[in-house]
């Protein structure tokens, strides 16, 4: 048993082949077109009605979702999110803090409950935890800055709600298109170490 | 799967010992993960220093597959396994990294987009090398030898996406050459270039032969390009079993008509030749190129051959356009694409549109089939202004198929992907599914009614594509590159599958680089240049307009080269399509 | 990988940017080029945190005023520059106008009143408010904008190589995943075309787009995956990753003048918060 697994680990050198990066490059960078939709309302949304704020954001949770659903390994949620940050700092420059702060902590989160299933357990409601511990991570700083205490109460219960709403349906989006992936017949080479 | 001990590889990399095969395959058997049957399924070869080895098979064969053996990438990250052995300098692959045998095998792919990296030429080039931890000055110089190989060391500072697609294809193969690698396994590297671009390619190619410091195994369907400097032909059957392996001359000139029985491309100048045989000529031995066609026709002994009846016009061809262009401007992006485009195309043509990468092909059958919506008035189908036809009803109008057939799948299933069409047309589903299955049935796809589209080998897609484009009925049928890449069995029966819908009253447009195609199927051939119409009229009167062909920086025809100007059999002279040549069905 | 047909146009249509194109400083003056991304990456990051917590109006409005000095005298003069510089206090006036829309009125100084429509007021207080948030929102920006003004993707990419460990691995993935975006802005554009031409979810409103947006999710996934591993294979044939870290030729230094950028930067900051401290509305 032990020598198997040191021979599994000499012939991958214990990191992720190629194919693996790539794809969640992929991942990240195709989902980077709903993210930049999300930016470009993101602003009107956070001007007219902040309180729906959280349902934009939500969208930030696709690509470790997507990776995790059809490559089901580790780290592939956080690489994409990084990935997808890096990419898309140098096409708008100026966010490049933003985007690689929210990779970070999304992605991070996302790879952490994937952890406590040792990365053998996929269970679809795993994602849902981890899209309500995204939510409740990202509406306190934002509240802080938002400035949410001076909000009208029942306001302040929309707001954020919509924190724990956004990423848990955005989160059934990206599962099921995780899926649709997978009878594609996509990933295959990724998957296979 | 174990990685190589360091010294093994280092040993390796020292060199082969002289005479020494670089490849040395026994008894390959290739399986890709969920498949059932290994493909290539038992190939035995070996590579020396210098070779230039060509490897043919019908579509499905693998070749690709081979390919990606070679150089370890299967069984490394690739999924499939592989049984027998590979070794590359007496290095079994399995034992070595991938890294490591990539000193030996360089590899080009055949989407050159696929291949780039980096953002300057130079940075390509250098990438490999840096991946290798030579030291900056080797990096540079082995840039710099590379580059210049292929003619491309003036333009080191560009992004390559300012290349031509076969500049990017030469810049692939500059990339593989500064891995310092003996051999060079190159899988399809000019499908989808026009023929200047393909010669460019070949001309880089030609040179590296000529040099001699490289082997090079090559996959190609385009045989015509790649004849002129192969050694050695390799054969696959549609198993995947090695059925030859010989210089050219043995393979291609002694056993072509078993080749052609496989499904094969063989160079048009010995397809054509075979017909002649079959006809009575003494051609021997078969040649393989248009010079050598022309120069064993003009010793073979003259024949009371009455020439043969041009082909009469169609009469089932009415004289009234379905397709009127007028005053056809069009800008994409920042540039203006097409300009001042007049045409008209009469029900039942079969017309054939070609110009060199970037001329504004696809963009001109895009327009006409509403897929970019064209400026109001200048472009009418059956009668109606297509650009006032609404989406949904598009598809009855004009059918399009699309060069990448993934890109118009929208369904999980074939069945429902010929259905979509019928469904919006309001059918009842007994209706949907008498239709479907007949269509399934002429395309052979029956079997695969519940498969996912994405997961049909790529003949298959071609086909399902065709089939969704023309499951509404419409009049009028667009292809963009519809051969391209397929084996000559495949190519043959999508044609035969147009010629049927001709006959059957489609009229059919067709944007492909395959000249001889056009020579033999188009009744009109249309040249877009620039974004204008450099031509436009009866195939055969465009392609003896040998200013205007090369201006367009197109190709002859190989059979139109190979014929013209014939002094001896005057019943051949001026034939450009293999139909036409006396001997009948091949 | 190996399907034989499944290769798109061989042409993209040119990147309208070219996230390889390097920048290059007008005059030694327009300092910023010449800092590490890293340094300009981090040293507005403790502002920014603790401008978070900030409740009054003047604090971030100094910063957003020393920002727009470093920038106007670190980075080149361009028209980009111009409308960045325009925008973020335009767009932090009107989320401060939709900020005090949604303050609770009861929490703030009723003594000015701005205006009134029907029964709800608008009090000075309120806006106050909305304002001194629009000021943090745009004081975050605006320091953002020191490292994005001022870098290219690339450079930053081989920062995180040199200086943080990130694994070259990563990194080269990333270069090369700059290639995919005109790629599958490409490949989006060709989907689209090809599902209205099939006539699929046709119709319009809200409801339809948003059908037919889903319907392109999976065939653009799918190919931009596709895509991803064929580029994997040409990067591993040409020995990415044979070893722990490989040669680089394009060198992205941290000096000792990055490390004065960060002090100088974070001591201002201090000062500055130092001054402005306790940071509430008066
Ligand atoms: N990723 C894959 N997964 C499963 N089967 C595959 C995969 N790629 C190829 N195959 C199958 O392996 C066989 C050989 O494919 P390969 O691509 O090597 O053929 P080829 O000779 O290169 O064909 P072509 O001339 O069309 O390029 C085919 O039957 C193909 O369907
Ligand atoms: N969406 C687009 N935006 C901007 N420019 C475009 C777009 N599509 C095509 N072009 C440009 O229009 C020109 C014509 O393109 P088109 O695809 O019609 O050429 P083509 O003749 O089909 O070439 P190929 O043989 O390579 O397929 C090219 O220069 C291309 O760069
Ligand atoms: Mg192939
Ligand atoms: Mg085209």
């Amino acid at each position: 048993m032990r020598a198997e697994r040191y021979a599994g680990q000499v012939s991958t050198g214990s990191r992720l082949s190629t194919s693996v990066l790539l794809t969640c490059a992929a991942i990240g960078v195709a989902t980077g077109v709903v993210s930049a939709g999300a930016g470009a309302v993101s602003g009107v949304v956070s001007a007219a009605v902040p309180v729906l704020y959280g349902l934009v954001l939500g969208v930030h949770v696709l690509p470790g979702v997507i990776a995790q659903v059809l490559l089901r390994m580790p780290w592939v949620a956080l690489i994409s999110h990084l990935l997808a940050a890096l990419v898309a700092s140098a096409f708008v420059p100026p966010w490049i803090g933003r985007y690689i702060g929210t990779a970070i902590l999304i992605g991070g989160l996302q790879e952490l409950i994937a952890a406590t299933g040792r990365y053998r357990r996929w269970e679809t409601w795993r994602y849902f935890v981890s899209a309500v511990i995204v939510g409740v991570v990202l509406a306190v700083p934002i509240a802080l800055v938002a400035d949410l205490g001076r909000f009208e109460p029942w306001a302040q219960v929309v707001y954020i709600a919509m924190f724990i709403v956004g990423p848990v349906a955005w989160s059934a989006a990206a599962v099921a298109i995780g899926e649709a992936l997978r009878r594609t017949g996509v990933g295959r080479t990724a998957r296979r170490r | 799967m174990v990685r190589a001990d360091s010294e093994r590889s280092a040993a390796a990399a020292a060199g082969p010992a002289p005479g020494a095969p670089l490849a040395r395959l026994r008894q390959v058997a290739i399986t890709h993960d969920e498949a059932h049957v290994a493909t290539p399924a038992s190939v035995t070869f070996d590579v020396s220093p210098g070779e230039v080895v060509l490897v043919l098979g019908p579509s499905g064969s693998g070749k690709s597959t081979l390919a990606l053996a070679l150089n370890g990438l299967i069984p490394h990250a690739f999924p499939a396994s592989i049984a027998g052995t590979v070794s590359i300098d007496g290095v079994d692959t399995t034992e070595a990294t991938v890294a490591s045998l990539s000193t030996h095998v360089g590899m080009v792919f055949q989407d050159p987009d696929a291949q780039l990296v980096t953002g300057t030429l130079l940075d390509e080039v250098a990438f490999g090398p840096e991946n290798l931890k030579l030291p900056v000055a080797d990096v540079l110089a082995r840039a710099e030898t590379a580059l210049r190989r292929v003619g491309l060391w003036e333009r080191r500072t560009e992004n390559p996406d300012r290349l031509s697609g076969g500049g990017r294809q030469r810049l692939a193969i500059a990339c593989a050459l500064a891995m310092g690698s003996p051999l060079l396994v190159l899988d399809e590297p000019t499908a989808n270039l026009d023929p200047r671009g393909i010669d460019e390619v070949y001309a880089a190619l030609g040179d590296l032969v000529a040099a001699g410091d490289r082997a090079v195994v090559l996959v190609e369907h385009n045989l015509d390009a790649a004849i002129g400097f192969v050694d050695r032909v390799l054969v696959l059957d549609a198993a995947g079993r090695l059925i030859a392996d010989g210089p050219v001359d043995d393979i291609l000139r002694h056993r072509a008509d078993e080749l052609h029985r496989l499904g094969v491309w063989l160079p048009h100048s010995a397809l054509a030749a075979l017909r002649l045989r079959a006809a009575g000529y003494r051609l021997d031995p078969l040649p393989l190129t248009p010079a050598e066609l022309q120069d064993a026709l003009e010793t073979a002994p003259a024949r009371a051959i009455p020439r043969p009846v041009a082909r009469a016009v169609d009469d089932r061809r009415g004289q009234d356009p379905v397709v009127t262009v007028r005053g056809l401007d069009l800008r994409r992006g920042r540039t203006d694409v097409l300009h001042d485009v007049d045409l008209d195309v009469r029900r039942g043509e079969f017309v054939a549109v070609v110009g060199a990468n970037g001329a504004g092909k696809t963009t001109l059958v895009q327009a006409i089939a509403g897929v970019i919506r064209p400026p109001r008035g200048t472009v009418h189908v059956g009668g109606e202004d297509i650009s006032r036809v609404d989406p949904r009803r598009l598809s009855s109008r004009i059918g399009f198929v699309f060069q990448n057939p993934e890109h118009q799948f929208i369904s999980h299933t074939v069945f429902d992907e010929l259905a979509h069409g019928l469904r919006r047309a309001n059918l009842d589903e007994s209706q949907v599914r008498r239709r479907v299955d007949e269509l399934l049935e002429r395309f052979g796809l029956a079997d695969k009614a519940d498969a996912h589209p994405f997961l049909l080998s790529g003949g298959q897609k071609r086909r399902l594509s065709v089939g969704t484009a023309l499951v509404a009925g419409a009049p009028v049928l667009a292809l963009d590159e519809p051969t391209f890449g397929q084996d000559r069995a495949r190519a043959d029966e999508l044609l035969r599958l147009l010629a049927d819908l001709r006959d059957d009253g489609t009229t059919i447009l067709v944007v492909t680089h395959d000249m001889q195609l056009v020579a033999e199927h188009a009744d009109r051939t249309i040249v877009v240049d620039a974004g204008r119409i450099a031509a436009d009229g009866p195939t055969s009167e465009v392609f003896s307009d040998d200013a205007l062909i090369e201006r367009a920086g197109l190709r002859m025809p190989p059979l139109r080269r190979a014929l013209r100007g014939l002094s001896s059999h005057p019943e051949l002279d001026g034939v450009a399509r293999l139909a036409d040549l006396p001997g009948g069905a091949t | 990988m190996t399907e034989p047909l499944t290769i798109p146009q061989a042409q993209t249509t040119p990147v309208p940017v070219d996230p390889y194109a390097a920048l290059r400083p007008a005059s030694p003056i327009r300092f910023l080029y010449g800092i590490n991304p890293l340094a300009k990456l981090l040293a507005p990051l403790p502002a920014m945190a603790l401008l978070v917590f900030v409740r009054d109006i003047t604090t971030p409005l100094v910063f957003v005023a020393l920002t727009y000095i470093v920038l106007l005298v670190g980075v080149s003069f361009t028209r980009r520059l111009t409308a960045l510089l325009l925008l973020v206090p335009v767009a932090a006036v009107v989320m401060g106008l939709g900020f005090a829309i949604w303050t609770d009125s009861s929490g703030v100084d009723h003594s000015i009143v701005l205006w009134q429509i029907g029964g709800w007021t608008m009090y000075g207080g309120a806006m106050l408010v909305g304002l001194a948030t629009g000021a943090r929102v745009a004081a975050i920006v605006s320091l953002a904008l020191i490292v994005g003004l001022s870098t290219t993707g690339p450079d930053l990419v081989r920062a995180s190589v040199q200086q943080l460990r990130v694994p070259y691995r990563i990194g080269y993935t990333a270069l090369a995943a700059f290639r995919f975006v005109p790629r599958f802005g490409y490949e989006l554009d060709v989907i689209r075309q090809a599902h209205r031409v099939r006539g699929s979810h046709g119709g319009r409103g809200p409801i339809a787009a948003l059908r037919r947006w889903v319907g392109y999710i999976v065939p653009l996934l799918a190919g931009a995956i596709r895509h991803a591993e064929r580029v994997a294979l040409a990067m591993d044939a040409r020995a990415f990753g044979a070893y722990p870290d490989r040669t680089e030729r394009h060198l992205v230094p941290f000096r000792t003048r990055d490390v004065v950028f960060i002090v100088v930067f974070l001591a201002v900051s201090a000062a500055v918060f130092a001054a402005t401290f306790p940071w509430v509305l008066a």
